[in-house]
Order: C-alpha cells, then structure tokens, then sequence
C-alpha cells in the first residue's frame, strides 16, 4: 500500500526532517510510527498527504506515484485517503452532521446519498444521537470520534492519523485505537503516528520508530 | 451543476455570517457603478440634446441694404440647387424689425427712437439634419456672393460643447475605472477575509480531493454576488436621484430643456451596468479564491 524509497526531506535551514527512509506498508495493515517529538513522525503523514513534496526519493500509495501527480491526479488520490489529526479540524459553524456530510457533498456525491453515508458512519462511531449537535458542544473524545467518522465517510483504502489521541486521556485513548483496529479489520490499512509507548504496547502492532528522521526500529 | 449549486449556497450563508464587512464591499462596488453610471446618464441626456439642437441647426444670410431682388434671387436659387435646405424664408427688414418689437417688448423705447430701421432682411435658412457639414461650404459660397453682408451659421458653440462634453465624459470613465479596480481590491479583501475565516473548511475540502469549483466556487460566487447586488443599489440610486432632480427641475432650465427631454439609462445600459458590476466582484472573489 505505501512503498518509499531513499525518502529525504531537508528543509531551508539545511535541516532533514527525513533522511533517507525506506519502508513499506502491507495493505490491510495496521502499524505505528513512532519516536520522540522532531522524529519526523508528522513530515511522513504531511508528505503522504502531499501536504508537502519530498525533496529526495519517491513514493508510491495505492498505485500512485506522488512525486508525479498533476493537481487533478492529487484530487483523485486524496480521496482513497482518510486523515485524522490531533486538534480533530472540525468546522465549528457546522454540525455533527453536516461536518461529515460535508465530505461527500464536496465530492459530488447525490444529496439523497449524502446524509445516508454520514448518518451510517456516526452509527458506527456510537454518535448517531448528537447529530444536531455543534463541535463547541461535544468532549474531546466525541470531537475525535466524530473526525474518525468524516475520515471514513469516504471509504478511503487508507487511513492516516496524526497523534489522533494526543488530546486524550488514557481511557479515551483506547477506545479511539480500538476504533481504528475495527476499521482496519474491515481491510483499510492504518497508519497511526504517536509518541504514546503505552497505547503501542496496549494494541500490539508492527511499529516503526524514527529518530532525527530516520527509521532506527522495526518491531 | 452541484458545484454552482453549492457555491451559490455557501456564497450566500458567507455574505450573510460577513454582513459587515459584505456591505463594506458592496457600497464599494456601488460607489464606482453610481460614477460610471452617473457620468453615462447626464452624458448621454447632453449628448441626445445636443443632436436634436443640432438637426434643428439654421443659417441666416444677411443682405446689403443695396442688394438687388436679382441677387436675392440668386442667393436663393444657389441655396435651393444645393440641397442642403428643408426650407427657406426671406425675411424683410421691416419684418425683423416687427420681431424686435416683439421679442424685447420690455426695448420698446429703444425702438421707437431708432430714426431709421437698422434691421438687415435676411434669408433664413433650415438645414437637413444630414447635411450639416456640407452646410458649411455652402455658407462660404453665400458669404462670397454679391449683395451680402454676413452670413450666421453658429455651430462652432455646438462643437465646443461636443468636445466638452467627450472631456467630461473621459474624465469620468478614468474616474470610474479607478473606482472599479479599488472595489474590486475591497471585494477581494473582504474575500480573502472569508477565506481566511474558512481556512480550516478549506483545508479539509483541499485534503479530501474536493475538486477547485467546490473549493473556489464559493467565493468567486461571493464576489460575484457582491457585485451584482452593488450594481443594483447604484441603479436604485441613480433612478431616485433622476427622479428627484425631474421634480427639481424648472424654471430657466425648463425653459432650455424641456422636462420630457431628460430621459433615464436604456435598460440595455442598466442590464450593462449590473452585468460590469458582477464581472469586477467576480474578478475581486477569483483573485482571493487564487490564493487559497
């Protein structure tokens, strides 16, 4: 699913965020990435989602070859892809509703399919009862699962998060990974980037540490 | 279509949630209109006004006291063969005479102590609308020939108000153009204001794969409709303002301009007017939309 070569990152101050990373990524996989704050955890999610382009290297998602992209090709590829973020990115003049019914409607989707699709994936999230409500009134733990929900809406091959619990406390923090866990045993690879060693060790996957922009570790 | 249809939608819940700052941008936008409108409406009034004075243009030919009824005859067989008349009248001294009696009643004294009748007679002279120009050859002929004295043909007053009126007219274009690119800066500002209140919306649509017509669509829209809604309080101005100076409008001025002469913008200027206006904010909302 995701395949990287020789992957490099520098930015202007001559600073590699990414040195020379190699890795791949099964699809149908779960798997962490991990390492202390600088590690380089963000910039690899950030390049994934050609948020950012690398300057070295290649990479290769589902078939597309990122450093070769038109601007409708980005469009095409972003949307097999669900993203969560720490701070969730919510629309706070929306509702809970019209936050994730919002993806499909800018995506072209019917009307009549559109509140369909986000109502079955607020169901799945256990928020289908705050549907009216506006992000201002939901918990951190709501707000997440409620960014969780937008990223499936979509039914996106691939799932990316970025510190999706670092808002959250402990309790709060496993039930939004045994969110992703369901997701991924539904077949949707999950990328999932934390500093959180605890959570890691508590979901039991194959995790991938960086340090200083590099990989150090394979477990 | 969906993408219209949901520009159009955010456009307008954006200009309602932005009011303030909208209405900044469309008085902007209505302040150039009402120039670039105001300017056409009094020029094109001149201008309309100015042909009909000038299809109605005559000349008089001044005879000598001494001329014979031969070289009155020629003068008129010279201005009958050269087609340029609709129509002639001689006019005899002690008919201009009369009309001096009669148009500066309030001189009749003055009248009175002349000893003998100063008045010239003179040949009247109606030109065609079209021929204007080549009236002016014919005056040069009239003036050379035997037994005349003068000959009148004031148009040089109509050309001076022509080319006033063309200053007028480019100055305040360059004005209106000067007020248009400043609206549509505010438009784009106010634009870009939304947009910089919607980054994070923005961002989202931008890593979901939402095609550009979702993404700047609504504020193209909102440019748009900030245009057009400012070219329409500028006509509602200008109308109440045409209204208003028709009911103003009177006395030594009616006199020269009749009140029916005046006439509002045609509606395909109107329909111009609203359509410049929704081109400037479109342009103001397709410059911050480029930048998101």
């Amino acid at each position: 699913m995701i395949e990287t070569q020789n992957l490099s990152k520098l930015y202007n101050r001559g600073l590699y965020a990414l040195r020379d990373l190699s890795l791949s990524v099964q699809k149908g996989e779960f798997v962490f990435l991990t390492g202390p704050s600088g590690a380089g955890k963000s910039t690899f999610l950030r390049l994934l989602l050609l948020q950012e382009r690398p300057s070295e290297g290649e990479i290769i998602v589902n078939g597309f070859h990122l450093d070769k992209l038109t601007r409708r090709e980005i469009q095409e590829y972003r949307r097999g892809i669900g993203f969560v973020f720490q701070d969730f990115k919510l629309i706070q003049t929306r509702t809970v509703l019209e936050n994730i019914s919002f993806v499909p409607e800018v995506l072209g989707v019917p009307a009549s399919q559109q509140r369909r699709r986000a109502f079955q994936v607020l169901k799945w999230v256990g928020l289908q009862h705050r549907i009216n409500a506006f992000p201002r009134d939901l918990s951190g733990g709501e707000q997440q699962r409620i960014a969780i929900a937008r990223a499936l809406v979509n039914e996106p091959a691939l799932v990316l998060a970025d510190e999706p619990t670092g808002n959250l406390d402990p309790d709060l923090s496993l039930e939004i990974m045994n969110l992703f866990r369901e997701i991924n045993a539904g077949g949707t690879t999950v990328v999932v980037a934390t500093h959180d060693r605890e959570l890691i060790r508590l979901v039991g996957r194959r995790t991938i540490t960086l340090d200083q922009g590099r990989v150090v570790e394979v477990a | 279509m969906r993408a219209l249809e949901y520009s159009f939608r955010e456009a307008t819940a954006s200009l309602w949630r932005g009011r303030g700052s909208s209405a900044f941008a469309i008085v902007a936008i209505s302040l150039a209109i009402l120039v670039f409108g105001g300017v056409l409406l009094v020029t094109s009034n001149v201008e309309r006004l100015l042909a009909e004075w000038s299809s109605a243009a005559e000349f008089s030919v001044y005879l000598r006291d001494d001329a014979t009824s031969e070289q009155r005859g020629a003068l008129e067989a010279l201005i009958d063969e050269s087609g340029v008349a609709i129509g002639r009248e001689y006019v005899s001294k002690a008919q201009a005479l009369g009309r001096f009696r009669r148009d500066f009643a309030e001189l009749a004294s003055l009248a009175s102590s002349f000893q003998s009748n100063p008045f010239p007679a003179s040949v009247e002279v109606r030109v065609r609308p079209d021929a204007t120009v080549r009236a002016e050859s014919l005056v040069a002929r009239l003036a050379a020939a035997p037994g005349v004295a003068d000959v009148r043909y004031d148009r040089e007053w109509l050309s001076r108000m022509t080319s006033a009126l063309e200053a007028v007219r480019g100055m305040g274009f360059a004005l209106a153009v000067v007020m248009m690119v400043a609206a549509a800066l505010t438009v784009a500002t106010v634009v870009r204001l939304t947009l910089y209140a919607r980054r994070d919306e923005i961002e989202i649509m931008q890593l979901v794969g939402s095609p550009y017509a979702f993404i700047r669509g609504p504020f193209v829209a909102e440019g748009l409709l900030q245009g057009g809604l400012g070219a329409l309080l500028a006509l509602g101005v200008l109308w109440l303002g045409f209204r208003a100076a028709i009911g103003w409008w009177g006395g030594p001025f009616g006199d020269i301009v009749p009140e029916a002469s005046l006439r509002f913008l045609p509606v395909h200027l109107c329909a111009w007017l609203v359509a410049g206006g929704t081109v400037v904010g479109c342009l103001g909302g397709l410059a911050a939309a480029r930048s998101s």
